[in-house]
C-alpha cells in the first residue's frame, strides 16, 4: 500500500463536494482494526472466468445480454482484461483481474453529493443503494471503471428469480453498483464472531471470487493482520507487488503480484500497454 | 429419504459460505406448498441456508459441489473443498449451474412431434401419455440405440445394461472427443485409464495444444495445480505451449510456439532428437526407449534443421524448447486439441508421449502417474464413441437398417457431427426417436417424443471423475431442490420402462435413488451402511487410495509411423487453415443456452454472444477486413459467417473459430444466434483412431459487405483511449520488472 508523501497530503486535504472533511483511515478505524482487502497474483492467474460469473451468482447482477454489452453497458463487478504485448509469432496476452480497488483514499467517496458512498470502519468502499441519486459522479472519478450504472431495472424471467441471493439488493434503475467485497459475507461472519465472543478473524471469510477462483490467484485478506498468508504473501513477494495506477495515491486494498515471464526483455521505458488492442 | 432420520445428522450443519462444507443429504420435501408456520416441513426453516453436497454432472467437468439452498431454492454453487478433484475450486460453467436449473424455457412437460422432424412443431401430453407411447413403441421395437453424453457411474451402467437388453447398443457421443487421447494413453503408456497429471510438483509442462487451463479434459482439477505450479513451490514450473491457434493455455505460457497445424509430432520428435543428440537427458532415460521405437537414425530424420520449414518453428527455437524442457525436470509433455484433432493426430500424440519416456518423468512425481484401476463393482467412465464409429452406423442407417428406436439423452449429434455426415438424415431414418433432456437441442428437435428431464441438481447418481486424482473416487449426486418441472431423470425414465416390458432382465432397483445406493454399498463396504451412506452423501462421495497399475516402458509405436498431415481439399482453392475450438464458457455448445455463459467474455477476444473468426492483421488486410466485417467462411463441405476479430496472436492463414453457437432449438439465449463451425468441417478421421479430424479442413473466406459491431468487452466502458497506464506489470524472475 502506497504511504508517500503525495498521498499522505492528498488524503488529508480531501473534501468532499458537500465541504465535509473525508476522515483518514486512522479516524475510520484502520490501521488499528480491519482492513479487508485482497492480493491478486498475476503469475496464478490464467484468465479463466471463474471469478466473474462467481461474482454475478451471488450478487444479482444483472444479466449481460448482448445489446448490453454492444452499449458498453454491461456490469461485471469484477472482469478480466486481457492486453496484448507484441505480434505474431510473439504476441503475448496478458490478464488481469480488475475489481473494486476499495481504496483508502477514494476519489468516488469525495465527489458524491448525497454520501451514497463512503468508506467504513473495515476499509471497504461502500455504496448505499437507497442513498444513490444517479449522478455518476463517482463512475466518472473511479480512474479503474469498476462502478456501474443501471440504466434499467434488471429482469430476470420466471423462475430463474429463483436463483436470487437474498442477502444482496436488487438493484433498480438509476443507481450506481459495484463490487462490496461480498460485504453480505463479512457480514454474516462478524455475527457468527460476535456469537462465539470473538473478533472476526482473517481468513474466516472469502468473497464469492476468491472462493471459486481455481489457482487461488486471488486471496481475500486482513490486510492490517500482519499474521495472515496474503499479508505475508505480500511482504515476502514485495518484489512483486504493486498497486494498480498507483500514481493516482488512492490507496488501493488490492495489491497485485507481477506476472513473471522469464522471457521478457525488461527495458526502463517498456510498458504493458493499457490500451486495448483494436 | 424418509426413514434416514435427517434431522438427527443434520444438527448444526447449517453453515456459513467460505468453504464450509456442511451439508445435507437430501431436499426438503413439500417445500413449495403452502405450509403451517408453526409445523414447518423438515429442513424448511424460512430464511435458513442449508448446503448439500452433489456432483455437477451437467456441464461434463464433473467437479463436486456443495450447493446453497434457502427456502427450497438453490441460490449458489461451490466447489465442494473436501472433493479431491477441485478441492473446492469451480470453473464458469459449474458456477453456472444454478442458472440452467431455472432456466425459463426448459422443458416442463412431454411433448409429441406434429409436423415434420426438425420443423419444431410439437404438442404437449402428459406423462402418462408420454410414456405409454414411449412403452409402445419399445415393446414392438427390435432393436434400440442409446445415445448419451459422456456419462458414468450407475447411469452408465444402466444405458449399457438397458441397451443390451432390448437389443442395442450404448453410443457415447462427445462434440469434440478424447478418444485420440485416450488411445494415445493406451499405447504411449499401456493404460486404461487417463494418467495423472503431476502438475503441482512439475518444473516444467510442454503442451502440444492442449488447453488444460480452458477445457481439456478436467480443467478445474488442471487449475488447482497450476496455481502450484506457479507460485507453490520454490522453482517457478515453465509452461512451453505449442499449437496452431493461441488457446488460453498458451496465453499463460512463458513460451507460445506456433506450429504449422498437423507438425506436432514431427516437432515432438525433433525435440527429442536435439535431447538424444546435445545429452539433454541421461541416456539410461532414452536409448533403450528410442531403440524401441526405432532407434536414434530414424529420430535423426527430425534433426531441427530437416523440420524446421516443415513445423514453421526455427531451428534455434527447437533447441531452445529442448534444452528448456529438460533442463526443468521433473516436467512432462502432453497432447490435445488440434494437435491430436489432425488426420495424424494419433501419431503426433505418441510422438510427444516418447518425450515423457526420455525425460524420465514417467510414473514420476512431477510427471505422468497412473490412476487406480476401477474396482469391478463401478461402471468406468464411459469410453467415447469415435466419429468414425458413429459415422459409420449413421451410413448403415441410410442404407436402411436403421434401429428401430433411439434414446438421445444429454448429446447433440445433429448439431456436432459434420453436414457432410448426414447425421440428421441419419436419424431420420430410425422409426422413432426419443430424445431426454432439460432443454431443447438439435437432436431434440429431430425427436419424435421429448421428455422432459431433471436438472442434476434435482436427481440422484453418481460420477466417477476421469482423469481421476490418483484414487479411486466416486462422486455422489443427489437432489438439492425439489423437482422445478414434472421431469423425470433419464435413468428413472430406463428403469421404469425396462421394469415395464422386461421385468425378467430388469435390475432389482425400481429408482434410480435406489441403484446409486445399491452401488454404493458395494464399493464402499464395512461397517454400518446406513451411517456411511449419510457420511457419503455429507462428503458428496467417497475417496480412497488404491493399487495402481504401473504404466509401459516405453510408447507401442514406431516413429516411421507418424505421416505428413492430410487436410481436405486443395490448398489453393481454400488456402486458409479453420481451427474450431471450446471456449471456456460454451464449450462444445451444450451450455448455450445459458446467459452467464454466453455473457462471459472468451479470454482472448473478450467477445460474447455471437460467433467470431480470429484473423491475423496480414489476412485481414489481404482481405480487406476490418474488424467487426462480416466474412462467409466457405469449405467444400459447407459455409456460415462470422464477424472478423483481428488478433495480433492468430497466425497468418490461420482462422481460429469458436464453437458453440448456430443453433435453431433451445430458448431465448441460445437460438438464431451465430453460426456452427462444425457443419462445415471434412468428415476426415484421426488415422489409427477414427477421431474426427476436426483441424484438417480448409477454408477460404468472402467478405459480405456487412459489419456487425463485436460484442467484446475490450474497450472498456469510460476508457481514456489516449491514455496510457501500466496495468499488468511484468517481472522477469530476475529482480527486473516493468516500470
Amino acid at each position: 500500500m502506497s504511504s508517500s508523501a503525495n498521498e499522505a497530503a492528498a488524503r488529508a486535504s480531501a473534501v468532499s463536494s458537500m465541504g465535509q472533511t473525508i476522515p483518514t483511515d486512522a479516524e475510520v478505524g484502520h490501521p488499528e482494526g480491519v482492513r479487508w482487502g485482497m492480493v491478486v497474483d498475476l503469475d496464478r492467474c490464467t484468465g479463466c472466468q471463474a471469478c466473474v460469473v462467481a461474482c454475478q451468482a451471488e450478487n444479482n447482477i444483472a444479466l449481460n445480454e448482448e445489446q448490453r454489452v454492444l452499449e458498453r453497458r454491461a456490469k461485471t463487478w469484477i472482469r478480466i482484461e486481457r492486453y496484448w504485448e507484441g505480434e505474431f509469432p510473439n504476441a503475448k496476452a496478458r490478464f488481469i483481474p480488475v475489481l473494486c480497488q476499495h481504496c483508502g483514499n477514494a476519489p468516488c467517496e469525495t465527489v458524491c453529493p448525497v454520501w451514497a458512498t463512503y468508506h467504513n470502519n473495515e476499509g471497504l468502499n461502500v455504496q448505499v443503494y437507497n442513498r444513490c441519486i444517479g449522478t455518476r459522479f463517482c463512475a466518472n472519478g473511479c480512474p479503474y471503471s469498476v462502478r456501474y450504472f443501471n440504466f434499467w431495472n434488471p429482469e430476470w424471467p420466471e423462475p430463474m428469480n429463483n436463483q436470487l441471493n437474498p442477502d444482496v439488493t436488487v438493484r433498480t434503475k438509476g443507481i450506481i453498483e459495484k463490487c462490496t467485497f461480498c460485504v453480505q459475507r463479512i457480514n454474516r461472519a462478524h455475527v457468527t464472531a460476535g456469537n462465539e465472543g470473538r473478533e472476526i478473524r482473517s481468513g474466516e471469510v472469502q468473497p464469492a471470487c476468491a472462493q471459486s477462483c481455481p489457482t487461488s490467484a486471488l486471496v481475500f485478506c486482513d490486510l492490517n493482520d500482519p499474521e495472515s498468508a496474503p499479508a505475508q504473501l505480500a511482504e515476502a513477494e514485495a518484489g512483486r507487488s504493486y498497486t494498480l495506477l498507483e500514481h493516482f495515491g488512492t490507496d488501493p486494498g488490492v495489491i497485485y503480484l507481477k506476472k513473471v515471464d522469464p522471457h521478457a526483455e525488461i527495458h526502463e521505458d517498456e510498458h504493458a500497454h493499457a490500451e486495448a488492442h483494436a | 429419504m424418509s426413514g434416514l432420520g435427517r434431522r438427527r445428522f443434520l444438527v448444526g450443519s447449517a453453515a456459513l459460505a467460505g468453504g464450509a462444507t456442511v451439508v445435507a443429504c437430501a431436499a426438503p420435501e413439500r417445500e413449495s406448498q403452502v405450509q403451517s408456520f408453526v409445523l414447518q416441513p423438515e429442513l424448511s426453516l424460512p430464511g435458513q441456508e442449508l448446503w448439500f453436497a452433489t456432483t455437477c454432472a451437467h456441464s461434463s467437468c464433473g467437479n463436486s459441489v456443495v450447493v446453497r439452498t434457502i427456502d427450497g431454492r438453490a441460490k449458489k454453487v461451490e466447489g465442494n473443498p473436501a472433493f479431491p478433484t477441485n478441492q473446492g475450486k469451480l470453473n464458469v460453467r459449474s458456477q453456472a449451474g444454478v442458472q440452467s436449473l431455472y432456466h425459463p424455457d426448459r422443458l416442463t412437460v412431454p411433448r409429441r412431434r406434429r409436423g415434420l422432424r426438425g420443423a419444431n412443431e410439437f404438442e404437449d401430453l402428459e406423462w402418462p401419455a408420454g410414456l405409454d407411447l414411449l412403452t409402445e413403441k419399445m415393446s414392438e421395437a427390435r432393436s434400440v440405440v442409446v445415445i448419451t453424453g459422456p456419462i458414468s457411474g450407475t447411469r452408465a451402467r444402466i444405458a449399457r445394461d438397458f441397451a443390451t437388453a432390448f437389443g442395442g447398443e450404448h453410443v457415447v457421443y462427445e462434440t469434440l472427443e478424447s478418444t485420440v487421447w485416450r488411445k494415445t494413453v493406451q499405447d504411449g503408456l499401456g493404460a486404461s485409464r487417463l494418467p495423472y497429471l503431476d502438475i503441482a510438483n512439475a518444473h516444467s509442462i510442454l503442451s502440444f495444444g492442449a488447453d488444460f487451463l480452458s477445457t481439456w479434459l478436467s480443467p478445474t482439477q488442471y487449475g488447482v495445480g497450476y496455481g502450484e505450479f506457479r507460485q507453490g513451490h520454490g522453482e517457478r514450473g515453465r509452461l512451453i505451449q505449442v499449437e496452431p491457434r493461441m488457446s488460453l493455455t498458451g496465453a499463460n505460457a512463458d513460451s507460445w510456439v506456433y506450429v504449422h497445424p498437423g507438425q506436432e509430432g514431427a516437432l515432438a520428435l525433433s525435440i527429442a532428437q536435439v535431447i538424444a543428440a546435445e545429452g539433454l537427458a541421461p541416456p539410461d532415460n532414452w536409448f533403450n526407449v528410442v531403440s524401441e521405437v526405432g532407434g536414434l537414425d530414424a529420430l535423426n530424420a527430425y534433426a531441427p534443421d530437416r523440420v524446421s520449414q516443415r513445423t514453421g518453428v526455427p531451428v534455434e527455437r527447437i533447441q531452445e524448447i529442448a534444452r528448456e524442457f529438460a533442463s526443468h525436470q521433473p516436467g512432462f509433455a502432453i497432447a490435445g486439441g488440434p494437435a491430436l484433432a489432425s488426420t495424424n493426430g494419433l501419431d503426433n500424440g505418441l510422438a510427444a508421449m516418447l518425450l515423457n519416456h526420455m525425460v524420465g518423468s514417467v510414473g514420476q512425481p512431477g510427471g505422468l502417474l497412473p490412476n487406480p484401476t476401477l474396482r469391478s463393482t463401478v461402471t468406468p467412465p464411459t469410453e467415447p464413441t469415435s466419429f468414425a464409429d458413429l459415422a459409420g452406423r449413421g451410413n448403415t442407417w441410410l442404407e436402411g437398417e436403421p434401429p428401430d428406436v433411439a434414446i438421445v439423452f444429454e448429446a447433440d449429434p445433429v448439431y456436432g457431427m459434420p453436414e457432410a455426415t448426414r447425421f440428421a438424415d441419419a436419424l431420420g431414418k430410425i422409426p422413432f426417436v426419443v430424445g431426454i433432456g432439460t432443454i431443447m437441442s438439435e437432436t431434440l428437435g429431430h425427436s419424435d417424443l421429448v421428455l422432459p428431464s431433471t436438472h442434476p441438481f434435482e436427481e440422484w447418481g453418481d460420477y466417477v471423475p476421469d482423469p481421476a486424482p490418483r484414487q479411486h473416487v466416486v462422486g455422489l449426486q443427489q437432489p438439492v431442490v425439489r423437482p422445478t418441472t414434472s421431469g423425470r431423470s433419464f435413468g428413472d425414465i430406463l428403469l421404469t420402462l425396462w421394469h415395464d416390458l422386461r421385468p425378467n432382465l430388469a435390475p432389482p432397483w425400481e429408482t434410480m435413488r435406489d441403484a446409486v445406493r445399491a452401488n454404493a454399498a458395494e464399493v464402499f463396504r464395512g461397517g454400518d451402511f446406513e451411517d456411511r451412506w449419510v457420511e457419503l452423501l455429507k462428503n458428496g462421495g467417497g475417496w480412497n487410495d488404491d493399487w495402481a497399475p504401473q504404466f509401459s516402458a516405453a510408447p507401442d509405436w514406431h516413429i516411421n509411423l507418424l505421416a505428413e498431415p492430410a487436410f481436405s481439399d486443395n490448398g489453393i482453392e481454400f488456402p486458409l487453415h479453420l481451427i474450431p475450438f471450446e471456449g471456456v464458457a460454451l464449450g462444445g455448445g451444450d451450455e448455450t443456452a445459458n446467459p452467464w455463459l454466453q455473457a462471459t467474455p472468451d479470454p482472448i477476444s473478450t467477445a460474447t454472444w455471437t460467433t467470431w473468426v480470429e484473423m491475423n492483421p496480414s489476412t485481414a488486410a489481404a482481405l480487406n477486413l476490418s474488424r467487426g466485417d462480416v466474412v462467409r467462411i466457405e469449405t467444400a463441405h459447407g459455409e456460415f459467417e462470422a464477424g472478423v476479430y483481428i488478433s495480433p496472436a492468430a497466425a497468418p492463414g490461420v482462422l481460429g473459430v469458436p464453437i458453440g453457437q448456430g443453433h435453431t432449438f433451445g430458448g431465448r439465449w441460445r437460438e438464431d444466434r451465430g453460426s456452427n463451425v462444425l457443419a462445415s468441417l471434412a468428415p476426415l478421421t484421426v488415422a489409427g483412431s477414427g477421431g474426427l479430424a476436426w483441424a484438417a479442413t480448409r477454408a477460404r473466406v468472402r467478405p459480405t459487405g456487412d459489419y456487425r459491431q463485436l460484442p467484446t468487452i475490450e474497450v472498456l466502458p469510460n476508457a481514456r483511449n489516449d491514455v496510457e497506464e501500466v496495468i499488468v506489470q511484468v517481472t522477469n524472475g530476475n529482480g527486473d520488472h516493468h516500470k
